[in-house]
């Protein structure tokens, strides 16, 4: 492999190549706090989640504590996966092959034929596979080793560069979740995320709602921290274009879009009317999986009706109503007049050249692309640890 | 060693209790650091007598708050009856620097969720422990559950409603009245009623989850409130090691009275630096022999609740025949009550750290 070739900073050879990515999995993904899901989606004892974390998988189950615990999802005896996807109000976890059971604290409590088969076994010796388990800002976040770091720690000096939302109080509506597959490797997803060369150019007919030439932005930690104001039509006239009510603590003086990445793999997305959170989980060196699930104020469908009509309305004549390259294709992504089809597009278009010969970049912005070179630096640290 | 300290204050939190303010010497600042959750031991001289008492520490270690213990009256109590109406600003009382091993580890880094629950006077150290975690731990929030009689026996209700205020998202407090007054002059009792029983217990639980996943519990009220918040979270299936117990008296009888003693088993304690070769008469604890012998050992409430005893049994067998202050782990390391301790070997030997 050619490993001049960079991107800038890490060799093409990471966006492609399967050793790298293994190890990346082994590396970061083993060994950091990850976005695993809202506080509400466990909400009672016994109710569970699962989660993979680089080549782990991981159960969260809340007790009848109401405290969360996260096990390694792999059977003491013989290494199966004990459970499935999500599940509700279980009162042990048992492995689906030979029956093996463990009480909500992941302790084994039975174990079939025990007496005949397994008579010097001591139960109370084995206990499923310990990992971290936390809530920070209405999410959850678990971390594979049992003894990690405190997840205020791990984000310590981000709180204050966030917005000033209470995720926890807004409302997910159903069907709001966006899932896709993106062909493209999971820092090229990343790298579009804290792009602020490309906010202006590639979505420069849909988020311009914002002022981008004013925007803040920096790293906290391995963390990236973005700010921008509202651009000044849409300020002025934010009750009639937000097309959903006004987040409450969204006061004048908070007001703008926090857009950070929070290391290694989840952006957030808080705005005047919205939280977000941009969840990318690689499944390989050139396909990532992204979930956005959003949430807003509560309404009514009434109250939610008037408010997307009337921002419909005004949007046209106040913002302009232009897409990028605009034809009516309704397959043309770059015509869909949606900022996210704009990133998976170029994101898409991007991976497509990084085994073609020719590829290399042959400069990056000094100041907006300085986000991309430094999250590379950031990756390049891991790796070499 | 006891110093002598002066009182540089006293006020009434609720018309039975008394809330005493400790002037410590700069000379003596140091060795006064403590723990929340800690408490005094103090001599009193009641018409004569000497009288030695524990009282947890109210005050909160992290906010340069001057040392503060609140006293409550018991019915036909010696002391706590003396203290709320005889004590005067400008008393000298003698007191042992701070201990006891009830107390919450304060990491400015935690991420934790502390969960409180205290009956009565039980919330002198629970509010040292609480204002500790506000203030000293900065990441972590604490859920208390906190039980009296009626409206007026609410000890630092103004206090606890203040700092509601000061840590809107950091504290949650939930008030029990076992006998609300249905009308008081200006209020109507509009909140929680009943003991903190199995049933509140895990009612309070499941209404204020944790937020940090980290936990720690920390119980302070009567003996028999203390067993069964204990047996409820462990039945929760908390571990043991989170549950922290600390207990202000017990009925003398619950104790174990069948332990086999040994006759004038020889003892070798280590104390102050100093060595003693004692023997231990039938029937007598360990603390009473040292006593006897003039060896000035620490003590406290002679009953087995208070931890100021504590010792380590280096060689040979001994058992308590009561023990409210010392946890799985401090057993595990062999230590022991002096004040309950009798002797199981011919021979032991014993050393306080
Ligand atoms: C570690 C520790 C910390 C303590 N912290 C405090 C504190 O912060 N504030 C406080 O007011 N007290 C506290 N106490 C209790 C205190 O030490 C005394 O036991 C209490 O003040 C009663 O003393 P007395 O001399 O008035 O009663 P005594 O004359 O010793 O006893 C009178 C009667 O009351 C009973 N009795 C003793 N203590 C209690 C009690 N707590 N509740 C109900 N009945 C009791 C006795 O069994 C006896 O029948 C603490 C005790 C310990 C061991
Ligand atoms: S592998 Fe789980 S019970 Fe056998
Ligand atoms: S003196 Fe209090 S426990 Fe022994
Ligand atoms: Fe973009």
């Amino acid at each position: 492999m050619d490993t001049k070739r960079k991107m800038p900073i890490l060799p093409v050879e990471a966006y492609i190549s399967e050793e790298w990515f293994d190890k990346e999995q082994e590396i970061i993904f083993g060994n950091s706090w990850q976005f695993a899901g809202l506080t509400e989606d466990i909400q009672d004892p016994g109710d569970y989640i699962t989660v993979q974390c680089g080549h782990q998988n991981i159960v969260i189950v809340k007790g009848r504590d109401q405290r969360l615990r996260a096990f390694h999802n792999l059977c003491r005896h013989r290494g199966t996966q004990l459970l499935r996807a999500v599940g509700k109000k279980q009162k042990a976890l048992t492995c689906p092959y030979h029956d093996w059971t463990y009480d909500l604290s992941g302790q084994l409590i039975s174990v079939p034929e025990k007496e005949e088969e397994f008579p010097d076994l001591e139960l109370d010796k084995i206990c499923l596979h310990k990992a971290s388990v936390d809530i920070w800002r209405g999410m959850l976040w678990v971390h594979p080793k049992p003894d990690a770091e405190p997840i205020t720690k791990w984000f310590e000096g981000c709180w204050e560069y966030l917005g000033p939302h209470d995720p926890t109080r807004l409302i997910e509506y159903p069907d709001t979740i966006y899932e896709k597959v993106i062909n493209a490797n999971w820092k090229i997803v990343a790298e579009n995320y804290i792009d602020v060369y490309h906010l202006s150019h590639l979505h420069s007919n849909t988020l311009n709602m914002y002022d981008h030439a004013n925007a803040k932005y920096g790293f906290v930690g391995d963390h990236y921290m973005f700010w921008e104001p509202l651009a000044k039509v849409y300020h002025d006239n934010l009750d009639k274009l937000s097309p959903t009510k006004r987040i409450k603590e969204m006061t004048d003086e908070y007001i703008g879009a926090y857009v950070p990445w929070l290391f290694p793999n989840t952006g957030l997305s808080e705005t005047d009317s919205s939280w977000s959170v941009f969840h990318t989980i690689p499944l390989a060196p050139d396909r990532t999986k992204v979930v956005v699930r959003s949430k807003i104020e509560e309404m009514t469908d009434w109250e939610f009706y008037k408010k997307s009509a009337k921002s419909n309305m005004s949007w046209h004549g106040l913002m302009g109503g232009e897409t990028k390259y605009g034809n009516d294709d309704p397959n043309d992504p770059m015509a869909t007049g949606d900022f996210m089809a704009e990133d998976v597009y170029a994101c898409e278009q991007q991976q497509k050249s990084l085994k073609n010969p020719l590829f290399s970049v042959a400069a990056t912005a000094l100041k907006g692309e300085s986000t991309v070179r430094t999250f590379q630096g950031i990756v390049e640290k891991w790796m070499s640890k | 060693m006891f110093h002598k300290i002066k009182i540089s204050n006293i006020n009434h939190p609720i018309k039975d209790a008394a809330t005493i303010r400790f002037d410590i010497p700069n000379h003596l600042y140091e060795q006064f650091n403590y723990h929340p959750g800690q408490h005094l031991i103090i001599k009193f001289n009641v018409e004569g007598k000497e009288a030695r008492r524990s009282y947890s520490l109210n005050s909160c270690p992290h906010n340069n708050e001057a040392l503060e213990v609140t006293i409550k009256r018991v019915k036909g109590g010696l002391v706590s009856n003396f203290a709320n109406d005889k004590l005067k600003v400008g008393d000298e009382l003698e007191i042992m620097i701070p201990q006891g091993r009830f107390y919450a580890d304060i990491n400015k880094d935690a991420y934790k969720t502390y969960f409180l629950f205290a009956a009565g006077s039980g919330i002198t150290p629970i509010i040292s422990i609480l204002k500790s975690v506000l203030y000293a731990s900065p990441n972590s929030v604490v859920n208390l559950f906190y039980g009296n009689a009626h409206q007026d026996s609410i000890i630092f209700r103004d206090k606890l409603e203040n700092l509601k205020k000061e840590f809107p998202q950091r504290l949650e407090i939930v008030h029990t009245l076992s006998e609300p007054k249905v009308w008081t002059s200006w209020e109507q009792w509009k909140g929680k009623k009943g003991r903190i029983d199995t049933e509140n217990v895990e009612w309070f639980i499941n209404n204020y989850p944790p937020i940090a996943q980290s936990t720690e519990y920390y119980i302070c009220g009567p003996g028999a409130m203390n067993t069964s918040i204990r047996k409820t979270l462990m039945d929760l299936g908390i571990p043991k090691e989170l549950i922290h117990i600390e207990q202000f008296g017990g009925k003398k009888d619950d104790g174990n009275n069948d332990i086999k003693a040994i006759d004038n088993a020889q003892l070798k304690a280590t104390l102050n630096g100093k060595q003693f070769d004692l023997i231990i008469p039938n029937g007598k604890t360990i603390l009473q022999v040292l006593k006897e012998a003039d060896s000035n050992p620490p003590f406290s409430c002679e009953s087995g609740v208070c931890g100021t005893c504590a010792c380590k049994l280096k060689s040979g067998k001994a058992e308590m025949k009561s023990n409210m202050a010392l946890e799985d782990k401090d057993l595990n390391k062999g230590i022991i009550l002096a004040c309950q301790a009798l002797p199981t070997s011919e021979n032991i030997e014993i050393v306080f750290e």
